[in-house]
């Protein structure tokens, strides 16, 4: 079914969530052989790019990728429901690698409230379509959990603003044609601000990424290093020493949808941790506890992502997703390593090698994101309001 | 349903009297303001909000034995209780063989008549009993909460009289009463321990500046938080698989909290000065109702183990 099927049925707008669910489940059914990906267990980064490429490129064209984004960067409007269910489908089928799948999701949302009209209006629908790779250059070498400190500056010339600095942990920069930058244009004193984000093309003079190789083997993310890069003032997001409000308004995307996908991806490696292990291997009393971690940071979710849609403001009590996500995907995969310990350890076939991948970037779950730590500070400060730390 | 301004009135009538009454004299404010009706026609409205107020003021009243009624289609009048389970356990606090009922199980308090479910194996039903308290063995529960003045009842009785009912239903129920019961308590807990952080100065500086402070109570929330997402999925869901798992989750939740608080508290936090031991006391024994965060958690593991399939989502 194309797009004109799904305007047929008067789903441009108001989206009737129920219906897009069957409807997409039974596109999704059609069209499996189509979806599927080349390979099977682990993959290199490589091939999951390609998969998630080809993946966003079918259900873009369509239409199911495009519900929930605003007619005015290609989408189809309605609420961001069958966003997220898309996501969830997607991951459950095991099509597409959920590590990076959510990119979208988490710098679309403020790029379309903040960026210049014209800008989002060419380049998001590149990104959706999977005809992009996008990058968010926001952590540096010397700013970790402390965003407000960072350094990578943006000075103004005559004809536009030149770039000169480093990032690090930058997802996918390699791969990036765009990327979404956070700058320093006040004096360091200035903290917040003082900071401008900026839309980068990854093509421009100056740019060098060096990926750096994770310990599952793959390299994910980037140094990026910038060198009197120029960058046109109208690819300025949201105003000059404004870029704060964006990077703020982001991070509750990130907790979100891509957080609801996540629990589809933790339910399904679950699932298949089940139905594969000797059950002599299982303790019963942790994998009940785990079965109940996964539910309850899919309810959490659940909360999060309906409150989204009924357009209500998203903020500091989101932390408890990132902390409860980060408890339950580490929770599964401590679970792996006692039922599969030869697949974790020492089993090298491409099957064996996905859970140990798994397993080993599930440690990450607690750092990347603002680590657990600081998610607790934010809580206890913004929600418990306990008053300053220091 | 009831909704908007009339919720608030409800929730705040709720509190006042969780706040000012317990026991007997709760049961009275409940009847004037009429929470048994709103049971029947707003249950989740009138179990949500009344169990978590009754935990956080630690008040007790009968209104889970109207919950477990209400659950398998019967009434209770003022002198009747429903037998609770065996700690830790679900089954019906009753087994039927050859025409003799044998029973164990614990009753919110000791009232003239009791009503007791007992599993029929042969007949593969469970049965509601109604009999005189009076042949029971009663012993008044002391234990570590005796504030909650729950009676242990032991008996043996003939089978006769009886009628088929739906257990599970009341477990169901049950379970998610008891689960909000306990995420009341543990909200309350916080709350004791937010406020000694915020008060209690050391080395010039109230504690809750401590890091190692604010994280414990950070956690204590996500752990209260976590146990409430489950119940609002257990109400959408309303399946015995999610029931359970939401009990079981503020079981282990309220155990977190209590932990946390206890430690955040310190000396004052273990006396029986502080507020916080009847909350620390009411749910370790809240925890054991309707089956514990371990005996739950076990028989989902094992279920899981043997089908080798997860128990079906609550859809987006």
């Amino acid at each position: 079914m194309g797009v004109q099927g799904i305007d047929d049925e008067g789903w441009g707008s108001a989206m009737d969530l129920e219906a897009f669910r069957t409807q997409l489940d039974t596109w999704l059914d059609a069209h499996a052989d189509e979806l599927a990906p080349e390979f099977t267990g682990a993959a290199t980064l490589d091939q999951h790019m390609e998969q998630i490429a080809k993946v966003r490129r079918l259900t873009f064209d369509a239409g199911w990728a495009r519900h929930g984004w605003p007619e005015s960067v290609g989408g189809l409007g309605g609420s961001s429901l069958p966003r997220a269910y898309l996501s969830e489908a997607l991951t459950a089928r095991d099509l597409v690698y959920s590590g990076v799948y959510s990119m979208p999701e988490v710098l679309g949302p403020s790029v379309v409230t903040f960026a210049p009209r014209e800008l989002s209006a060419t380049m998001l629908p590149r990104f959706l379509r999977g005809d992009e790779v996008w990058c968010q250059g926001f952590s540096e070498p010397g700013t970790g959990s402390n965003l407000a400190s960072l350094t990578c500056r943006a000075a103004r010339a005559d004809d536009g603003w030149r770039v000169t600095g480093q990032k690090v942990w930058t997802s996918l920069a390699q791969y990036a044609q765009r990327c979404v930058l956070l700058t320093r244009t006040g004096t360091i004193e200035s903290a917040h601000r003082g900071i401008t984000a900026l839309f980068l093309d990854m093509d421009s003079p100056g740019i060098t990424a060096r990926p750096i190789e994770t310990m599952h083997g793959e390299p994910e993310f980037c140094e990026v290093f910038f060198d009197d890069v120029a960058v046109p003032f109208d690819r300025t997001i949201g105003r000059e020493n404004e870029g704060w409000a964006f990077a703020m308004d982001l991070l509750p995307y990130e907790r979100s949808t891509s957080l609801w996908q996540r629990a589809a991806f933790l339910h399904r490696r679950l699932g298949d941790l089940v139905a594969e292990a000797d059950p002599d291997m299982i303790d019963p009393v942790k994998l009940g506890e785990v079965t109940q971690l996964v539910y309850a940071f899919r309810a959490r979710s659940r909360a999060t992502v309906h409150r989204m849609a009924r357009g209500e403001a998203l903020g500091a009590e989101t932390s408890i997703d990132k902390v409860l996500l980060a408890t339950t995907e580490q929770a599964v995969f401590d679970l792996v390593a006692d039922v599969l310990p030869a697949a974790v350890t020492i089993d090298d076939d491409a099957h064996c090698e996905r859970w140990r991948t798994e397993f080993l970037y599930s440690r990450a779950a607690s750092i990347y994101g603002g680590s657990s730590e600081i998610q607790r500070n934010i809580i206890a400060r913004r929600v418990l309001d306990l008053g300053d730390d220091r | 349903m009831i909704d908007g301004d009339d919720l608030d009135l409800f929730e705040r009538s709720l509190r006042a009297a969780t706040e000012r009454h317990t026991g007997e004299a709760l049961d009275t404010a409940l009847d004037e303001l009429g929470w048994r009706d709103a049971l029947s026609f707003d249950t989740r409205a009138a179990v949500s909000r009344l169990f978590e107020l009754q935990g956080e003021a630690a008040a007790t009243s009968s209104a889970l034995d109207h919950v477990l009624a209400f659950a398998i289609g019967r009434e209770l009048d003022g002198s009747t209780s429903i037998l609770l389970p065996a700690i830790g356990r679900w089954e019906a606090p009753g087994h039927v063989e050859q025409g003799r009922v044998t029973v164990h199980g614990f009753a919110t308090a000791s009232r003239p008549s009791t009503m007791l479910v007992a599993h029929d194996a042969d007949a593969d039903a469970d049965m509601a009993f109604r009999v005189g308290t009076a042949e029971f063995d009663v012993r008044s529960v002391r234990g570590v909460d005796p504030g909650l003045g729950l009676v242990e009842m032991r008996g043996e009785l003939d089978a006769i009289d009886a009628e088929p009912v739906a257990w599970s239903d009341a477990v169901s129920l049950g379970q998610i009463a008891l689960a909000h019961e306990l995420v009341g308590a543990s909200r309350q807990a916080l709350a004791l321990a937010r406020e000694h952080a915020l008060e209690r100065v050391q080395f010039g500086q109230p504690i809750a500046r401590f890091q190692a402070v604010r994280h414990r109570l950070a956690e204590a929330l996500v752990a209260l938080e976590t146990a409430s997402a489950v119940l609002d999925a257990a109400w959408l869901d309303r399946t015995p698989v999610t029931a359970a798992m939401a009990k079981a989750t503020a079981g282990r939740s309220g155990r977190t909290v209590a932990r946390h608080c206890q430690q955040v508290l310190a000396g004052i936090g273990f006396t029986n000065e502080h507020d916080l031991h009847r909350y620390v006391r009411r749910i370790l024994v809240l925890d054991q109702l309707f089956g514990s965060h371990t005996t739950l958690t076990k028989r989902l593991g094992d279920e899981v183990r043997t089908t080798r399939t997860l128990p079906r989502l609550l859809p987006l």
